[in-house]
């Protein structure tokens, strides 16, 4: 019994081909009596012990029955030489054994699945709220990317120049008017080109006027102060709340550099050393006591140099 | 905002006590609720949750004065200004408020989040809260609260609608079903709600749209993984058919350790909240989001494939309602429209969704507070029939008291 419940469980094919070589041989007519009488007696001792067995019909291996015949021979022969006495009584437990019921049990988590079960999980259980804006479909993207890497380098190439195209619409647009074609020309095309310099790292616009009258200026900065200060003011009164205003760079507030190998106290004038009132009581403070002298780290005793 | 001279609102029973003290808190008015259990011979006046929430509040306002009775039947709340969790107020070590839930409780930390994110917005600073201690619950509980991870998941995306979206984060540290009598769990969780805003957007949110995928959640606490892969194979075998996008994920941790209340070894530590779980959350093609949540029953003796089916007809029974919005995300999207510029919204929701006990507590209490009733009318899609009501909620225009100034 042990020897062929293995084979049953682990070779099913042979198992079956097994079953149609001992069908043919009942059907040639060379069933032995004596094994059949056997099996009556089996199945007394088996009925008395529990239910009466239900006969079985023999349907289900006989639609494959003409096919069989010469791998039957072949199985034959593997068999016959090592097993032969086994062969036998398997033939005899296969009429019992017909009704054994096969389950394929697949586990329903593929390769493929448990992929995409672990992107989707990086976005899904994180502790901020989940956008669910991942896809599966992006992994799809993923295993396509093999397969038409040529494509992808004249995309690339496309999106690249779109990409361009769009940076520039996006900036320059404010110089074209609703009505003009894409590409600038005259003076929008000067202006765009004076902004792409600028981008790429002109200090000063092309069109930064140098000199001017300076009543002009400044109108022109106090104009652009008021304009600001009436956006503020009306927000306010709204309740929205603003940016907050740029610092003002102050240059005085910074101390000037000074050039390297100059006196470190005082001023050099025409082949003088002049020290003022501020420098001496620096120099004096400092030898008596360096406690309180916050002079040497700031330098507010720059005497004139300073304002 | 403790300075208005207005006399208290009146308000009686425990019913709606937390939306009740937030409102409180967003408008400025000061309460005073009686008759809080008064008939309970046991346990009368406030509950230890309760307590604790009042506990909550105090820590992220600034001025903030509370009265409990010596019953604990009556208590006047007069509320001060959201501050948030700004380092050395109230909070400890950079800038995070640590509240602590005693051991006796018996509601989840998802009774404390939901008003704190409905709070939250309107705070002057950030609000980060860890919650900790013997009571913390990150499950669902028998007593109606939905799981941690159904507000991170089914709540807090919600926010997104009213243009609040930036730097939100509900961190499980620890996971803790409810121990023992469903009192108490070992839990840690950290929020963090980092976008104020002076006022939330209107929302008009009325297309409930198809649903689209679903999600989910299953964890087990001190107990078998294989718990939580019987509750996903029951719950997809329900869903899968229906909504073939459904991924629930899993989520195992070891029981969460607390100290023993031994006398004779103060050192021991015990382990509590064992347990088992699924939250889902569906979404709709317009982004509207149904949760349901189950977890086994403190008692035990329910077995996984059980919990993922209730759970899975839970989902199916929330969306069957109809609406865009499900009773559970119902108050804290009123309140956000409440909140909001003066100017009408609207939501869809489903009839049995605002004809809802706590629905209707919720519109009584926002009248009292002195917002504008709702406007109430059929959706009318001649196509379909949905028996869905139209929510029309106005504005106060208040908003962050705490940010005008900024």
């Amino acid at each position: 019994m042990i020897g062929k419940r293995k084979r049953d469980t682990s070779v099913v094919s042979k198992y079956k081909k097994g079953k149609k070589n001992e069908k043919e041989e009942t059907r040639e007519g060379s069933p032995a009596p004596a094994e059949s009488s056997a099996q009556d007696i089996f199945r007394k001792f088996f009925e008395a012990q529990f239910e009466p067995l239900e006969v079985q019909g023999n349907g289900a291996t006989e639609r494959d029955f003409d096919s069989g015949s010469d791998h039957d021979s072949e199985e034959l022969e593997n068999l016959g030489s090592s097993e032969s006495e086994w062969s036998g009584i398997e033939g005899e437990g296969d009429d019992e054994n017909l009704s054994v019921e096969v389950v394929e049990y697949t586990a329903p988590s593929t390769k493929a699945d448990a992929l995409m079960d672990k992107r989707a999980r990086k976005a899904f259980m994180t502790a901020k709220p989940p956008s669910f804006a991942t896809d599966l479909g992006s992994t799809t993207d993923r295993a396509k990317k093999g397969a038409d890497e040529d494509d992808d380098k004249d995309t690339e190439t496309m999106n690249l120049k779109n990409d361009l195209a769009l940076q520039r619409l996006l900036k320059e647009s404010h110089l074209l008017d609703s009505a003009s074609d894409l590409a600038p020309t005259g003076k929008n095309r000067h202006k765009a080109l004076d902004l792409r310099m600028q981008e790429l790292g002109a200090k000063k616009s092309l069109y930064h006027q140098k000199n001017m009258p300076s009543s002009m200026r400044k109108g022109i900065k106090a104009r652009a102060t008021s304009k600001e200060d009436k956006r503020r003011k009306e927000a306010r009164e709204n309740g929205i709340i603003l940016e907050k205003p740029a610092p003002k760079t102050n240059h005085s507030s910074g101390r000037r550099e000074r050039g390297v190998g100059g006196p470190s106290i005082g001023k050099f004038a025409g082949g003088t050393l002049n020290l003022s009132q501020r420098d001496i009581a620096q120099v004096q403070s400092a030898r008596r006591g360096r406690g309180k002298s916050r002079g040497r780290g700031r330098g507010p005793g720059r005497g004139r140099g300073r304002r | 905002m403790a300075t208005t001279s207005q006399p208290p609102i009146r308000l009686t029973s425990h019913k709606n006590f937390v939306y009740r003290l937030v409102f409180s808190t967003l408008t400025g008015r000061t309460v005073h609720i009686s008759q809080i259990r008064p008939s309970s011979p046991t346990n009368p006046g406030l509950a230890p949750h309760e307590i604790s929430f009042l506990r909550l509040l105090e820590s992220v306002t600034n001025g903030s004065q509370m009265e409990i009775s010596y019953t604990g039947t009556i208590l006047v709340y007069k509320p001060g200004l959201i501050t948030g969790s700004s380092a050395g107020a109230g909070s400890s070590s950079g800038g995070v408020v640590r509240h602590e839930i005693p051991a006796g409780c018996t509601r989840g930390v998802s009774y404390f989040l939901l008003p704190l994110c409905l709070m939250a917005p309107f705070s002057k600073a950030p609000i980060k809260v860890l919650f900790t201690g013997p009571g913390v619950i990150t499950s669902s509980t028998p007593t109606g609260d939905m799981s941690v991870d159904s507000v991170r998941t089914a709540i807090l995306p919600l926010f997104n609608q009213f243009g609040i979206f930036n730097n939100i984060e509900l961190r499980v540290l620890k996971r803790s079903n409810p121990g023992p009598n469903g009192r108490g769990g070992g839990g840690e969780v950290q929020f963090v709600f980092g976008h104020q805003v002076r006022l939330p957007k209107t929302l008009h949110l009325m297309n409930a749209g198809k649903i689209k995928r679903i999600r989910g959640v299953a964890y087990s606490v001190g107990v078998s993984a294989s718990n939580n892969s019987r509750m996903i194979d029951v719950a997809r075998g329900i869903l899968n058919p229906l909504v073939p996008d459904t991924y629930v994920f899993s989520d195992v941790s070891s029981a969460p350790l607390v100290p023993g209340g031994d006398r004779n070894n103060p050192l021991a530590k015990k382990k509590i909240g064992l347990g088992f779980g699924l939250s889902l959350v569906a979404e709709s093609s317009t982004g509207c989001l149904f949760s349901a949540d189950v977890a086994s029953p403190p008692s035990g003796g329910q077995p996984p494939e059980d919990i993922g089916k209730q759970c899975a007809y839970q989902l199916l029974e929330t969306i069957s309602k109809g609406g865009c919005v499900p009773s559970a995300a119902f108050p804290i999207m009123v309140g956000l429209m409440t909140m909001g510029s003066e100017d009408v919204g609207r939501l869809q929701v489903g009839r049995d969704v605002v004809g809802d006990e706590s629905a209707i507590q919720l519109a009584r209490d926002l009248v009292k507070f002195g917002a504008p009733g709702w406007g109430l009318r059929d959706a009318s899609s001649d196509e379909e029939k949905t028996g869905d009501i139209i929510v029309s909620v106005v504005g106060r225009g208040i908003g962050n008291v705490g940010r005008k100034v900024a």
